[in-house]
């Protein structure tokens, strides 16, 4: 998507490990994201990916190695698989945080219309239907212009129309605001379609990189999908 | 499905209510015109059990006197400042152990021994300390007040999500912020089914408080009656504790109502 | 409803709550001044409330300085908790809840004694019980409240009439109960005292088999301090005595406007209280001996049935 010729580091992960107790989940991960890139994470479930995306939104310690960020620290926003809105806050307070501030308001109202919800803003979340409440759990994240967007599988309680068109969205914004963005996923059809490069963790390590598919080749993100689910489940493992 | 306009899923159905409001005051009604209907055929002697007409006759007479006014007044200062003492006590410390693990393994334990003492049981010890002037009923009203105040903030505070609050810390809230933004709404609920309960409580430990070494309030009127048989301004005051038990619970449902209105949202809905 | 107006209605009445929580707060602490507070502890229709209603003496009290907080009780025991503790300074008592104080260890001492009220306490049977004398009793069920004046009297009636405390069934209930179950027939006989014994006689078909007469039961009123502050309030004792005395005075001289004044606190009949005020006389002075006899005799009878532990001295706790 973008096409800056020389691609500088936002984040770059050397050596990582995280363990609880006794049970390793995460060992000798190293990766580095790019600027602007979209970077899908995908492997079995209970393989690590969720883990390691809590270790890059710093909402877990890791237990050894280092994350660093060759430029500046960014701004990260997370997506979670729950849309995690507060029921007692109207749409718009759940952006705002109730906070009064004008050019929050502001872009409050310029990012609900982002997501096509600014008649909904005075409504509770439990008057939402799940697929809304993602939009606005969207919303919030980019109220904070993030640098860097994290989304551990925010899609996956949605039925398939309405996941295909927050795909659509997510994408869109992305571009808009120049993110770059990590998506946890177990679908690969999902990773291949939205992704610039897919990581199989595996065994818990980064195993496989996938380059995402031409966009203007349909039939490749099915060819990608499967290259990726090959990975997954190739039973003689690979180089890390 | 997602363009539906928002008005339509919150439209109130008005009219169909008038009856359902009606409903619970058959029962008393009902319960007050047999009483009436035993007393005045003379099936209930009126010496031993006075019928609702003349009960109301001597709530009318006192109340020329002055003494109903004042004695109900009274009652309602002790329960208030009870309420709001034993209240407050509560309420800090439930949040001080919901929030602080110190904290609540220091005093959580000693709190809850506390509690399993039937409040009414101090009275001895509080008459010993503290006297029987009012500083006695207002710290047993307290006392009786803090435990379910401080359970339900407790237990309000403990579940509260703990994902929206990790959400809240990642998303740059302050301290304060996840307090009252995330904290506190999350456990008002309970808090306020806490206060429900409370204000039961305080008005029953209010009228046994009354009954020592007093010479005002409806906990008083009720045992001065009681030495001389004085059936009517027993049932009189009876009546009074039914009222003002109801009136408390009417304002503690309309300040749920009020503070919890995103809960009606969702029933609305369904 | 919507939610302004419900929100206006909450207001509304919250602020109406505290308006006449405010309004209580007010009729409790009232009036005070520069004065020296005294509170005195009464029961109703006891000579310290025949002096609070007629007024006198709170205005005689305060020219001499003296702001007079009237507190109530509902019976001696608790009147007995709140003079141990300071709440109040003095207290009109009956004849047993000093001694039972006395016997576990409160420093009490006697400030002065009343009248005796002999003709008015006793022993009540129904009307063609057959019930004659209390020899009668013996087998029979007769209601008392324990630790009070008509468990004494019980006690020395039936010393007195030969009889061992054992021949008779003993039915402790307190009074509202006891009025009850004697005037259902639950009880043979019912020990107590005025209003109660007058009440008894006239609405409930009864009569006194034995009164406290002949040195049965003066049951007599006092007035008690704690032994710190009647030291330390010599003066102040005798004024109330002497104010109180000239009260019991106004009280024998004024029948009439006494029973009207009684029969309102009490909520009786003025037939009743005709009956209760017309055998008996007011009095409040100095401890007297008879009045030092006759609690000795009440300790040393307790203690003796065991109602008491410790053996108590009555003259070593009688003010100067």
């Amino acid at each position: 998507m973008t096409t800056t010729t020389a691609a500088q580091p936002l984040l770059t992960i050397n050596d990582l490990g995280k363990q609880y107790g006794p049970k390793v989940v995460l060992r000798d991960v190293n990766l580095t994201i790019q600027q602007g890139e979209f970077v899908a994470l995908v492997g079995m479930s209970g393989g690590g990916k969720s883990t390691l995306l809590r270790l890059i939104a710093g909402l877990e310690k890791m237990s050894t190695g280092t994350l660093t960020y060759p430029d500046v620290a960014p701004v990260i926003r997370v997506m979670f698989q729950d849309d995690r809105l507060l029921p007692w806050m109207t749409v718009r307070q759940n952006i705002t945080f109730k906070r009064n501030d004008a050019a929050l308001q502001a872009r409050s109202q310029k990012m609900l219309a982002r997501v096509g919800l600014e008649k909904w803003a005075d409504q509770y979340p439990a008057q939402l239907s799940g697929g809304q409440k993602q939009r606005v759990a969207l919303a919030r994240a980019l109220m904070a212009k993030p640098q860097l967007l994290l989304l551990d599988e925010p899609l996956g309680a949605l039925d398939a129309l309405t996941r295909r068109k927050m795909q659509d969205l997510i994408l869109q914004v992305c571009q808009e605001e120049q993110l770059t963005t990590i998506l946890v996923t177990h679908d690969v059809e999902e990773a291949a379609r939205m992704a610039d490069r897919t990581i199989v963790i595996k065994d818990g390590t980064n195993r496989y990189a996938e380059k995402g598919p031409d966009k203007d080749d349909p039939a490749a993100v099915g060819v990608v999908a499967d290259q990726i689910l090959h990975d997954i489940i190739d039973p003689e493992g690979g180089p890390a | 499905m997602e363009n539906v306009s928002p008005v339509a899923a919150v439209t109130p159905k008005k009219k169909k209510m008038n009856w359902n409001r009606l409903l619970p005051w058959v029962l008393p009604v009902l319960i007050i015109g047999g009483w009436q209907l035993a007393s005045s055929t003379g099936f209930l002697a009126s010496k031993t059990f006075p019928s609702p007409v003349a009960v109301f006759q001597d709530g009318v007479a006192l109340a020329q006197a002055g003494t109903l006014q004042r004695n109900i007044a009274i009652s309602l200062y002790r329960a208030t400042m009870g309420l709001l003492i034993g209240g407050s006590i509560g309420f800090a410390l439930g949040v001080l152990n919901g929030v602080s693990k110190l904290s609540r393994n220091l005093t959580d334990t000693s709190i809850q021994m506390l509690r399993t003492i039937p409040h009414l049981s101090l009275i001895p010890l509080v008459i010993l300390a503290i006297g029987i002037g009012e500083p006695a009923k207002i710290s047993l009203v307290s006392i009786g007040v803090l435990f379910p105040v401080y359970i339900n903030t407790l237990h309000g505070i403990r579940s509260v999500d703990p994902n929206l609050v990790e959400m809240g810390t990642s998303y740059g809230l302050s301290k304060w912020e996840i307090f009252t933004k995330i904290i506190f709404p999350g456990a008002l609920p309970t808090i306020l089914m806490g206060l429900r309960y409370a204000l039961g409580v305080m008005w029953t430990t209010l009228i046994v408080a009354e009954t020592i070494a007093s010479d005002s309030g409806i906990g008083y009127m009720a045992t001065n009656a009681e030495d001389f048989m004085d059936m009517e301004t027993i049932i009189l005051c009876i009546v009074i504790y039914a009222l003002l038990g109801k009136l408390s619970d009417l304002i503690a449902k309309n300040l749920e109502i009020l503070a919890l209105g995103w809960r009606q949202a969702k029933e609305a809905q369904q | 409803m919507s939610r302004t107006v419900r929100k206006i209605g909450l207001f509304v009445f919250l602020l109406a709550w505290v308006a006449v929580a405010i309004y209580g707060y007010h009729e409790i602490h009232g009036s005070s001044s520069g004065l020296t507070t005294i509170t005195i502890g009464y029961q109703t229709a006891d000579p310290v409330d025949i002096a609070r209603q007629r007024g006198d003496f709170a205005k005689k009290m305060k020219q001499k300085g003296y702001h007079v907080v009237f507190k109530k009780f509902q019976d001696g025991a608790s009147e007995m908790q709140a003079l141990k503790s300071g709440s109040i300074d003095y207290a009109r008592i009956g004849d047993t809840p000093p001694v039972t104080a006395l016997s576990s260890g409160t420093d009490l001492v006697y400030v002065a004694s009343g009248s005796s009220k002999a003709k008015g306490s006793g022993i009540l049977v129904k009307k063609g019980s057959g019930i004659t004398s209390i020899k009668d009793l013996k087998g029979k069920r007769v209601a008392y409240t324990k630790s009070t004046s008509s468990h004494f009297l019980l006690l020395n009636a039936l010393k007195k009439a030969g009889m061992s405390s054992s021949d008779i069934k003993w039915v402790n209930l307190d009074q509202s109960a006891a009025s009850v179950a004697f005037n259902k027939g639950k009880v043979d006989a019912w020990v107590t005292w005025d209003p109660m014994t007058a009440t008894a006689e006239l609405d409930q078909n009864a009569t006194l088999l034995e009164t406290g007469e002949n040195g049965v039961s003066s049951n007599r009123d006092y007035i008690l301090a704690t032994k710190s502050y009647a030291a330390d309030h010599t003066d102040t004792s005798k004024l109330i005595i002497n104010y109180l005395e000239d009260d019991m005075k106004w009280a024998n001289n004024h029948h009439t406007k006494l029973i009207t004044m009684l029969s309102k606190s009490l909520g009786l009949s003025k037939k009743v209280v005709k009956k209760m005020v017309e055998r008996r006389t007011y009095a409040m002075g100095k401890m007297s001996t008879t009045a030092i006899k006759e609690e000795q005799e009440i300790a040393d009878t307790f203690y003796a049935e065991g109602l008491i532990k410790k053996k108590v001295t009555i003259k070593n706790h009688v003010a100067d």
